[in-house]
């Protein structure tokens, strides 16, 4: 058994960057801005954003992909791309295909200047089952959920408010240092 | 009528079974398609002919105006008005070439429909499935207006109006209007409409989607109404023409043809239409001022109209011509739609493919030269420049062509070659290249139609079934 507990690795929430439904992405990132600026700098960084409902329980995480994701073309024909692989048609082709469309697409900065329009909810993914971990579990129990969902985060959960945020990076950092223990 | 609305539910609720993958409920499509009222206004025809056995078992089931011939069995089923056309079944003694194996037909094939409801569908060819040689069955089936089950067992399937699903063996599938699939082998896949997909696994690989904005305006269904457009207004106006050729039992030939030429005696000729050598007309095509040169063969429900075809032209199942000027060796694919106008007319050169489900609707003359591929949607030249390329290029590519709506993976040689070698031998299973001695005749109408006052056994006669 490890000594470490969910509680002693986590980000509490108040130290960890959060939106309010209804949000646009570029609320959402300069929150994480300001909550990257206003943590340990010594710590790794924040690299998401959780968003709360009106009685501030978390309702979705967006991380840096989903706000990458956001700014991608969305017309009929990403949407035909998609169903390029049931066609038989190669992952080669497909990227050869993305990538003349998206020479043609409008671009990023058009893209990027969209934002302020997009409400984060739209993009954001809501937890699943397996990413709610009790602020008691252990380091073992914490692995065994990142590694199986698979996940870079876990909410922690006191009752059935959450608390406060488990990232992989944290969890790592307690791995490698208790290995670095059993060395010794 | 009671038990032609049980056999509709049970028919509708084995396919929604078969479709619960795809999430897809064929019920809104179906009800009122064809009121079933109808089913007790026509009959079924059987056509006997020398070359196939005469074999028909059916029951608990609805043939109204369906015509069958050959090897078939129908259980619980409604078919409306579909041509189930077992000339080109396989027989006992038949080796079935496949990959490395050459497998022995074990007994004479047969097409079994099951739990199906076929609306004017046309059901052709032979099973190419290895695993179900002797046996072409469509189960679970909806098939709507126009469409080609050919040579493609089917199960559990919806077919869109004017779909066509070719050498394929299907299950679980939904396959979108106009959409045409030739793939050897799909499952639970969802086809949209207006998709024409060619694919040979490890060869090549061909998909074009239509503009669905553009193509509704020449067809289009929704849930709730039959299917409506264009194409469709265009069939169903001429088909008085063909309740004379069925319901009349001594017709005359219209038009004088060659000896080695074969016209369906349920065929439409309509004046000032001329027949060359060699020339096969097949059931249910229709040909008004038509010259067709020799070899040239019009299959099954297609439509040739103001145009002249210069030689060993294959108008394949379904496809209409109007208004155009064909050079020699053209192939037009299934239920392609080519419109020229009286007096702007559409040319299309020697050697070239017109790949199945294309339609050219122009306003002004268009040419295609000679030894082109084309597809899709084309109204003007510039959609020609976008939705053609040269055969020869095409060879050249052997890697991915992404053109237009078209996307093209795999070797372009292969592509050519498969294409260049199916057209050949259609037209020498169709006795285009008959010279007298050598090579095939012309294959079905070789014997005048037989009236029931007849004696003579053998030749093309009809049976006719009663309704339900």
């Amino acid at each position: 058994m490890s000594d470490y507990l969910v509680k002693e690795l986590m980000v509490p929430l108040s130290e960890y960057a959060t939106v309010p439904k209804g949000s646009t992405l570029f609320d959402a990132i300069l929150a994480l801005e300001k909550a990257q600026e206003e943590f340990d700098h010594t710590k790794y960084k924040h690299r998401g954003v959780l968003i709360l409902d009106k009685k501030r329980q978390v309702i979705g995480k967006l991380s840096q992909l989903d706000v990458l994701r956001a700014l991608e073309p969305k017309d009929e024909e990403s949407i035909d791309i998609l169903n390029l692989n049931q066609f038989g048609f190669s992952s080669n082709f497909v990227h050869r295909l993305r990538m003349q469309r998206r020479m043609t697409a409008a671009p990023l900065k058009d893209l990027c200047s969209k934002a302020s329009q997009l409400k984060v909810e739209d993009f954001m993914q809501t937890p699943s089952a397996g990413e709610f971990i009790d602020e008691t579990a252990t380091l073992e129990m914490a692995v065994m959920q990142l590694v199986h969902g698979p996940h870079l985060s876990l909410l922690v959960a006191r009752g059935k408010e959450i608390i406060g945020i488990l990232r992989m990076t944290d969890v790592f950092a307690a791995v490698f240092h208790t290995m670095k223990e059993c060395e010794l | 009528m009671k038990e032609l609305k049980k056999l509709l539910e049970r028919i509708i609720q084995r396919i929604n079974i078969n479709l619960r993958e795809l999430d897809y409920d064929v019920s809104p499509f179906i009800r009122n398609l064809v009121p079933l009222n109808q089913m007790v206004k026509f009959y079924a025809f059987y056509g006997i002919t020398p070359n196939h056995p005469l074999d028909l078992v059916f029951r608990h089931s609805s043939l109204a105006g369906s015509y069958f011939l050959g090897k078939i069995r129908v259980r619980n089923s409604i078919l409306y008005k579909s041509d189930i056309r077992g000339d080109e079944l396989k027989h006992q003694g038949d080796v079935f070439k496949y990959q490395n194996f050459e497998i022995p037909i074990t007994r004479d094939e047969g097409i079994d429909i099951e739990d199906s409801f076929l609306i004017k569908t046309l059901v052709h060819n032979f099973s190419h499935d290895p695993e179900t040689l002797e046996k072409f069955f469509i189960r679970d089936t909806l098939s709507t207006h126009y469409a080609n089950i050919h040579g493609s067992p089917c199960d559990g399937c919806f077919l869109g109006p004017f779909a066509t699903v070719d050498l394929t063996t299907m299950r679980d599938c939904v396959i979108g209007t106009f959409s045409y699939v030739q793939a050897g082998e799909v499952g639970h896949l969802n086809v949209g409409p207006g998709t024409v997909w060619v694919r040979s696994p490890d060869e090549f690989n061909f998909l074009y989607r239509y503009p669905l904005d553009k193509l509704s305006h020449y067809i289009d269904f929704i849930e709730g109404r039959p299917p409506q457009g264009f194409v469709m207004d265009f069939v169903e106006d001429r088909k008085e023409g063909f309740r004379r050729v069925f319901d009349v039992v001594h017709l005359e030939q219209s038009v004088s043809i060659p000896a080695s030429a074969s016209l369906d005696r349920y065929a439409v000729i309509k004046p000032k239409t001329s027949i060359s050598e060699n020339v096969l007309v097949a059931q249910r095509a229709y040909l008004q001022n038509a010259w067709l040169g020799q070899g040239a063969n019009a299959q099954e429900n297609c439509y040739i109209i103001n145009s002249r075809l210069e030689g060993c032209n294959v108008t394949a199942h379904g496809a209409k011509i109007i208004e155009a000027d064909m050079g020699k060796n053209i192939f037009v694919g299934f239920n392609s739609f080519l419109r020229g106008r009286a007096r702007n007319r559409l040319t299309i050169g020697d050697e070239s493919v017109v790949m199945p489900h294309t339609i050219i609707d122009i306003k002004n003359p268009l040419t295609i030269p000679p030894g082109h591929l084309v597809w899709g949607l084309i109204t003007n030249p510039q959609e020609l420049e976008a939705n053609s390329i040269a055969l020869k290029d095409l060879s050249k590519i052997d890697d991915v062509l992404i053109k237009g709506n078209l996307s093209f993976e795999g070797s372009g040689a292969a592509f050519v070659t498969a294409f260049r070698d199916r057209i050949h031998h259609i037209l020498e299973a169709n006795g285009a290249f008959f010279d007298g001695k050598k090579n095939k005749m012309p294959r079905r109408t070789r014997i005048s139609p037989l009236t029931p006052s007849s004696h003579t056994p053998t030749v093309n006669s009809r049976v006719c079934i009663r309704p339900l």
